[in-house]
Formats: structure tokens, C-alpha cells, sequence
């Protein structure tokens, strides 16, 4: 297992610096191995489809564009995450903003764009809709860095060390963070219910 | 060994083992090891938030757009070539201003450059000079030379242009007696 992601970070990482010295071919080759990820990633933090494909398209236009700045090839991927991760606080403090001129809030409309092309599954499709409110919620009760440190490390499954490459803060820094969001979040989540049981 | 009930791990402490075992400290790893009790909360704890990222994983609509990179870049001239136009244009603009203001400093005489001053009485009292110099002598002094007028009344031209009476009167005579004789 360890020794597949030390090939994968291998093989990145010699992509990353083939597309770096101006190989087209290589970035499209970076951009299937990351785009789902990346796409993922920004439907975390936006709950919207339409917006997730086209923020993951910027992401890697801008990526593209500023490969020439990445001096360490090996840190591709933190590099990468770091982009997406700015792109969508640009983009939700865009539409704080607008939402508050709106006279329907843009979480009202996000909410009903949720589930749309996921399934034709109806039961599905409400199941999916429910889990992420229950998402939001938990979410919601957490502070913008310990929503973006829990959200990295369980959501979208990035280690400590990553996590601290992506946001640019220290590791200790980060598992304080993360400690604070667990101690939050277990307490009244949906989610948690089994684990509280044990505690009991 | 300790007795379990004596040492369980703290619900802040299952926590950290959540996030790192290493942030436990020596004693409280060692007991993780052996208390099943406090193994199973920690590993309730990590199956319930890797459920959460499991569900999340399948709940993402697939990616319905294909990414597209920008269009490759047409290379740009270099550094030097591209500041050319620019350098051109700025010496031409700088030299087009040095042709100008010299101009005017071999045009403007001192008096034109006191004339455009804010100064009014000194533009006044130019004027009040020039209209005094005209005056006096509405000629210039190239043109002054050529009437040959030394500021008096010249006697000869005066009389070319009003002749004295008795000159005219034997003029007169003498025409009158030529016509008479033939």
C-alpha cells in the first residue's frame, strides 16, 4: 500500500516537472489523475454542481498557467489543493456577498441544485439530499479553519502533514484545530450517536 | 498491568488518539494497547467520521465537464525587442519637445517673456513704452535712414512742393510769351 502512493507520488511528481518545462500532455495527464479529487473537493465546500465543475475548470486553468512558480515538483499535490482551497473561499465570500442582496438566498438555491444529475433514483437522490444537510449542520457549528482542517483530513482524506502543506500553517497548528472541530462536532451530531452510545 | 477502570483514556484523550497516537503521552499509549474499552471508542470514533467521507465520496454528482487548458501561448518576442516600439516612441516624443522649447527660447525676446508673466503693471507699462516709441517714431530706424530726415524742415523740398509766388509768376510768363512767339 505505502509502496503504491510512493509510486503515484513518484510518478506526479515526474508529470509535474515534465508539464513544468512546457509539456502539454503531461499537465492533461496530471489534470485525470487530480480532477475528480479536485472536483470533490469543491463540491464539499460549495453544495453545488454547476459551480463545482466550473471552479475545478479554473483550478486548473490557474494551475496551468502557474506551474512555472512550483519549485518542488514532489509538492505537487499540496500545490494543487492549496489553489482549489483559495478558489472556493474566493468563491463562497463571493457569494456571501451576493446572497445578501438576493432576495433568495444562494444556500436556498444551491440546495435545490443538490441531487440534480446524481441519480434518477428518487429514494437516492432524497438520501443524498438529507446526508448533506446533516453535512452543513455538523459543519456549521465550526469555525472557517477547523471547518477547512476537518474537512481536508476526513473528507476529503489528507494527512496531517498535507493538510499543514496545503494551509500553509504548522502541523501542531493544525491538529489543535482538528481537535477543536472533533470536540464540537461529537458532541450533538447525527453522525456521532453510535459513538456517544459507547461512551455511555 | 493497570487496572482498566483505574487509567481510561478521557473522551479528550481518545480524541488525540483519534488525530495522532503519538500526541498521547507514553502511559496512556501503552494503555491504549491493552484496554479494549478505550481501543473500541478510539476506533468507533475513526469509523464514524471515515463513514462520513465514504458517503460524501459516492454523494458527489460525477464530473460532467471535461477540463480544457488554456490555448497554448504564441511565444512573445524578447525582452529587448518588446521594449523597442516603446523606446522609440518616448525618444521621438522627447526629441519632438526639445525641438519646440528651443524654439521658443530663440523667438521669445525678453520682453515677450516679461509680457507673459502673471506681472500686469510690467505688461502696462511695456505697452504705455511701445505706444510712446511709435509715437515719436512710427518709422524704423532702417527706414528712418533711407528719408534722409535729419528731424528738421527740409527747405528745398518744401519749395518743390509749394513753390514761392514770384518763381511761379515768371514761369508763367515764360510759358505765356513761348506760345506767344509761335
Amino acid at each position: 500500500m505505502a509502496t503504491e502512493k510512493n509510486n503515484i507520488a513518484l510518478k506526479v511528481a515526474a508529470l509535474a516537472e515534465k508539464a513544468r518545462d512546457g509539456n502539454r500532455m503531461s499537465f492533461q495527464e496530471l489534470v485525470s489523475i487530480f480532477q475528480e479529487d479536485i472536483h470533490r473537493l469543491v463540491y464539499y465546500r460549495t453544495y453545488s454542481q454547476m459551480d463545482a465543475e466550473d471552479i475545478t475548470q479554473e483550478v486548473f486553468v490557474q494551475a496551468y498557467r502557474k506551474l512555472k512558480s512550483l519549485n518542488d515538483t514532489q509538492r505537487f499535490r499540496p500545490w494543487l489543493y492549496s489553489i482549489a482551497v483559495n478558489r472556493c473561499n474566493d468563491f463562497l465570500r463571493k457569494r456571501k456577498l451576493l446572497s445578501l442582496l438576493q432576495f433568495k438566498s444562494a444556500q436556498e438555491q444551491e440546495f435545490m441544485e443538490t441531487g440534480k444529475g446524481m441519480s434518477n433514483n428518487y429514494n437516492e437522490t432524497i438520501a443524498k439530499k438529507r446526508f448533506w444537510k446533516q453535512v452543513r449542520s455538523l459543519l456549521d457549528k465550526l469555525s472557517a479553519m477547523e471547518r477547512e482542517v476537518f474537512t481536508l483530513r476526513f473528507m476529503d482524506h489528507r494527512n496531517i502533514n498535507e493538510i499543514a502543506a496545503i494551509l500553509d500553517k504548522n502541523e501542531s497548528t493544525v491538529k489543535t484545530h482538528l481537535y477543536r472541530a472533533l470536540n464540537k462536532v461529537r458532541k450533538d451530531s447525527v453522525f456521532f450517536q453510535e459513538y456517544r452510545e459507547s461512551l455511555s | 498491568m493497570k487496572s482498566q477502570n483505574q487509567a481510561h483514556l478521557k473522551e479528550e484523550q481518545v480524541i488525540w488518539a483519534v488525530i495522532d497516537e503519538k500526541e498521547l503521552t507514553g502511559e496512556d499509549q501503552q494503555h491504549l494497547l491493552e484496554c479494549q474499552l478505550c481501543k473500541r471508542k478510539v476506533e468507533q470514533l475513526k469509523a464514524e467520521l471515515q463513514e462520513i467521507g465514504e458517503t460524501a465520496m459516492v454523494s458527489v454528482p460525477p464530473l460532467t465537464k471535461n477540463i480544457t487548458l488554456p490555448p497554448e501561448e504564441v511565444p512573445q518576442a524578447s525582452y529587448k525587442s518588446r521594449w523597442l516600439p516603446s523606446f522609440g516612441a518616448a525618444a521621438m516624443a522627447g526629441l519632438v519637445l526639445f525641438v519646440y522649447f528651443l524654439g521658443m527660447e530663440t523667438t521669445m525676446s525678453p520682453r515677450f517673456i516679461a509680457l507673459q508673466s502673471p506681472d500686469t503693471p510690467m505688461e502696462d507699462e511695456y505697452l504705455m513704452e511701445e505706444i510712446f516709441e511709435m509715437v515719436e517714431n512710427p518709422l524704423s530706424d532702417a527706414l528712418y535712414q533711407i528719408t534722409g530726415d535729419n528731424g528738421g524742415f527740409d527747405e528745398d523740398f518744401l519749395e518743390f512742393i509749394v513753390p514761392d509766388i514770384q518763381e511761379d509768376f515768371q514761369s508763367n510768363n515764360f510759358i505765356e510769351g513761348g506760345i506767344k512767339q509761335c
